[in-house]
């Protein structure tokens, strides 16, 4: 790195570049989303749904536990690959931007759904069986009581999710994705070109600092004290 | 007219079982304050969350005025629990709510009010407890009895017809102890609310309760008025419990017989007689010259009473025509 020529900067493509950045955000955005949408349900009907919760069923609890497993023990590249034809059923195509962000979604549910499952479990009992006692619904208490009371712990969850995603996207680029992982694999890595992949990796680790210490303050903001 | 009739709860436990309640019947009647006492692990939490069905009993049933919950569905069950209310050791609030929003949480799960109607009913509970000035706050901003005060009003904010005090003081320091059960009473009086309460500790049933039952390894060993079984416990768990609080004298009778050559004669004042100089007038009318060995002076809610344990040093008569001429006086007198 010592003999790094650092006039090389000028010459990069920061339309390019821009792109990638564009990229990278609209697949994290969307599948962070979507995330969200599928994956709190998720960890919500597998923590009422454990042994010894709210609505135990042990049998749903431990298909729906391996199918969790079997998905978060998959390498994401494996992942984007077995998807493809899902993908195109899904959306139409499994290449570029809108083919990455299915295997995004698919990847990263199973891993937030667990972590909302956690989050869940450190509610305090005592205050779930407060609400029974007056008589509330399995409704009142999810939304009510469980979702509210571990907000703070959902954000940080849901922080770790959008930062493992950053790390997926950067794989997306095997079938066309695109973004700024896949820059610095082409430019930065193939063709030998570090000065890109010196500017996505500042790029990527901006972003990652920026969605830890956004998470963060929105944790320390609704924080109950 | 709460009644209990039967009930009995097992645990699996490492492959055996063991039963939490033991056939179980209690019998409280509307608008008294009923105490369960017992050490832990005597089933008393078991017991309590069966009056509302939070813990389902294996067999037996309970009834709230002539309604027997236990063949309630689930539905009909959650409608019936808006009007019971439950107070918690670790007073259970929900963090996410300023002090209203938690006191308005069961209003919002029976619905049925408007916003505006809501709010009042908040306010009114609020005053009720004392806690108009910290409607805002949030529960970690408040103290234990604070806390246990915002319990208490949102365990009210339905009406209840009962309320259920799961050790309720337990987690808090002496004074604030007395303050909670004051409200209580207060409470008690007020609404004519039936309260139902479970404690290790001797001295909340007898600053509060009007009745209680002694629970020992899932079965009621002794029940009763509180004067009656403070007075006269016939349980051997009944009186270590009272003597642990300093309130019974069973142990202490027995060294007194050994060191004490005289007759011992233990008299027992309950009410009126406790105010009048009963032992001073015997005394002069039966020549009785007494040494007064050991008593207690209290009351037991809002009844004084006195148990003294005296040596008879001298006595005109027989000591055993004394029992006669105290009852005279209203206070039992008995030779041991």
């Amino acid at each position: 790195m010592l003999d790094f020529d650092w006039n090389l900067l000028l010459d990069i493509d920061w339309v390019e570049i821009g792109e990638a950045t564009l990229d990278t955000l609209t697949m994290l955005g969307v599948s962070m989303l979507f995330t969200v949408l599928a994956g709190l349900p998720l960890g919500v009907l597998l923590f009422v749904s454990a042994p010894g919760q709210l609505r135990a069923r042990p049998r749903l609890y431990a298909v729906l536990s391996f199918l969790v497993n079997v998905l978060r023990s998959l390498p994401f590249v494996i992942l984007l690959i077995v998807l493809m034809p899902f993908t195109l059923l899904l959306v139409g195509t499994s290449i570029g931007v809108a083919g990455a962000i299915v295997p995004l979604v698919v990847g990263a549910v199973p891993f937030f759904a667990r972590l909302v499952e956690n989050v869940l479990r450190e509610v305090d009992r005592g205050v779930i069986e407060a609400s029974q006692s007056m008589g509330a619904r399995l409704p009142h208490i999810v939304f009510k009581v469980l979702l509210p009371e571990s907000l703070p712990g959902l954000i940080g969850a849901a922080t770790v999710t959008a930062v493992a995603l950053v790390g997926y996207t950067a794989m997306s680029g095997v079938i066309g994705g695109g973004g700024l992982g896949d820059l610095a694999i082409r430019y930065g890595y193939q063709r030998f070109q570090t000065e890109i992949m010196i500017v996505t990796v500042v790029l990527l680790l901006a972003l990652v600092q920026g969605l830890q210490s956004a998470g963060d303050s929105l944790v320390r903001r609704c924080r109950f004290d | 007219m709460i009644e209990v009739q039967n009930i009995s709860k097992h645990y699996q436990h490492g492959g055996k079982s063991v039963a939490a309640l033991d056939n179980v019947s209690l019998q409280i009647a509307s608008g008294e304050i009923y105490g369960i006492i017992g050490r832990s692990g005597a089933g008393k939490s078991t017991l309590i969350r069966c009056l509302n069905l939070l813990e389902r009993p294996d067999s037996g049933h309970v009834s709230l005025h002539g309604e027997d919950i236990t063949r309630f569905d689930e539905r009909a069950l959650q409608q019936r629990r808006q009007r019971i209310g439950m107070v918690f050791q670790h007073f259970n609030l929900l963090r996410s709510r300023t002090v209203a929003a938690n006191v308005r949480f069961p209003l919002e799960l029976a619905g049925g009010l408007s916003a505006a109607q809501m709010d009042a009913r908040v306010d009114e509970l609020l005053a009720l407890v004392g806690l108009q000035d910290h409607k805002h706050k949030r529960p970690s901003q408040l103290s234990g009895g604070q806390k246990q005060r915002v319990g208490i009003a949102r365990a009210l904010a339905n009406h209840p017809d009962l309320l259920l005090c799961d050790e309720a003081t337990s987690a808090l320091d002496p004074e604030t102890t007395d303050a909670i059960l004051a409200l209580l009473a207060d409470i008690n009086r007020q609404l004519g609310l039936t309260i139902v309460l479970i404690t290790h500790d001797m001295r909340v049933i007898r600053q509060l309760c009007d009745s209680v039952a002694v629970l020992d390894h899932g079965r009621v060993v002794e029940q009763g008025k509180v004067l009656d079984v403070f007075l006269a416990p016939q349980h051997a768990v009944t009186q270590s419990l009272l003597a642990e609080t300093g309130m019974g004298q069973g142990a202490l009778q027995g060294v007194w017989r050994q060191r004490v050559a005289t007759p011992v004669i233990k008299l027992t004042f309950v009410g009126e007689p406790t105010l009048q100089p009963v032992l001073d007038k015997v005394g002069r009318e039966a020549g009785l010259r007494v040494n007064l060995l050991s008593g207690t002076l209290s009351e037991i809610k809002d009844t004084p009473f006195g148990q003294l344990l005296a040596g008879v040093v001298a006595s005109d008569v027989d000591v055993s025509a004394l029992p006669a001429i105290f009852a005279r006086e209203g206070v039992r007198c008995e030779v041991l």
